[in-house]
């Protein structure tokens, strides 16, 4: 009896797939490098499923030379960015990143592909893999 | 959870969602803007702008006369500013975009005032600008110069080493708006919504 519990739930794990992936990304926008620029930004949301806090320490792209997080803030009328050691996700929670808040800066692009892929780093632990493809251009 | 536990939880959470959205739509209605709440705070008197030596997109010299003509929305930011710069000029953008399909005449004209001369050149600025439109207005040069220009319209800016050879700069969030006479006539503070400047603009544009 134990067994086929046991085997019934890692079978419902199993079905649940993306959706019970601990961190997950959904919202993703990544800006185009504008004309000259060698920069984009990246915002999307990110999921913490599990009953324990995720910390990003580090985010990287194959697509990108860097790729740093940072956050604008705006106080008394100023426009301030600043780098983020860290993306803290809340246990059972999510964090926003979005235009006037918290974002990704993807600097000096290596190619000139139409997707982008994101690597989520806990440390030295890949947290999240997510590849971005630019939606097609409407002039 | 027994099913009728569940049926409860189900009613009050039906319940409590539309108690929330009945009181932000009622907040949102009585927050609305009227004439005395415009988005664009106006100065008692418009107040001239001081000498400077600037050049614009094209390279070319521009100085304080450089406004005259137009109604100019007035942003200081710079080319690398990943977040608050594109977003505010696709506001302005749009929202021009929105007073010419409304027939607005005449229209203002959008203009970016670097606050990071070393990286922004001409080139650079015309590059930029051309992504939110046409007849947009780039001002460069040496942060002398652009330093009168800031100081006389307390907008603030800072330059902030982010790692190695790359920075940020810190600068107000306003956007400005310089009469046809080259006159700093008032300004909009962030965050900046297209709603605002589609409402607010005409009277502006329309008061001479």
């Amino acid at each position: 009896m134990r067994i086929v519990t046991v085997t019934l739930a890692l079978l419902l794990a199993a079905c649940g797939g993306a959706a019970h992936a601990p961190l997950i990304a959904s919202d993703v926008e990544i800006t185009r490098p504008m004309p000259g620029r060698e920069m984009s930004a990246g915002f999307l949301v990110l999921t913490n499923n599990t009953g324990t806090p995720v910390a990003i320490t580090r985010v990287s792209s194959p697509q990108f030379e860097s790729v740093e997080i940072h956050e604008t803030t705006v106080t008394d009328g100023i426009a301030r960015m600043r780098r983020l050691d860290e993306l803290r996700v809340p246990a059972h929670g999510f964090t926003t990143l979005e235009r006037g808040g918290k974002h990704l800066m993807l600097m000096r692009p290596v190619d000139e592909g139409n997707t982008v892929t994101l690597q989520f780093y806990a440390g030295d632990a890949l947290q999240l893999t997510y590849t971005y493809t630019y939606p097609t251009e409407t002039s | 959870m027994g099913p009728k536990n569940l049926f409860v939880a189900f009613v009050l959470a039906i319940a409590l969602s539309a108690g929330i959205f009945l009181s932000v739509r009622m907040q949102s209605s009585s927050e609305s803007p009227s004439a005395e709440q415009s988005s664009i705070f106006v100065l008692p008197a418009p107040s001239p702008l001081p000498a400077f030596a600037l050049v614009d997109q094209r390279g070319e010299p521009a100085d304080e006369t450089v406004f005259d003509g137009y109604w100019n929305l007035v942003f200081f930011g710079f080319t690398h500013c990943p977040d608050v710069c594109p977003t505010t000029l696709q506001v302005l953008s749009a929202a021009k975009q929105e007073l010419a399909a409304a027939g607005q005449s005449p229209l203002p004209r959008i203009v970016l005032v670097s606050v990071d001369p070393e990286r922004d050149t001409p080139e650079v600025m015309a590059a930029y600008l051309a992504y939110f439109g046409d007849d947009n207005l780039g001002l460069t040069g040496s942060e002398e110069e652009i330093r009168k220009l800031t100081g006389a319209l307390g907008i603030y800016f800072d330059k902030r080493p982010t790692d190695g050879d790359n920075y940020s700069v810190d600068h107000s969030a306003a956007v400005l708006i310089v009469d046809p006479d080259g006159n700093f006539y008032g300004l909009v503070s962030g965050p900046h919504q297209v709603e605002n400047y589609v409402n607010d603009l005409p009277r502006v544009l329309g008061s001479r």
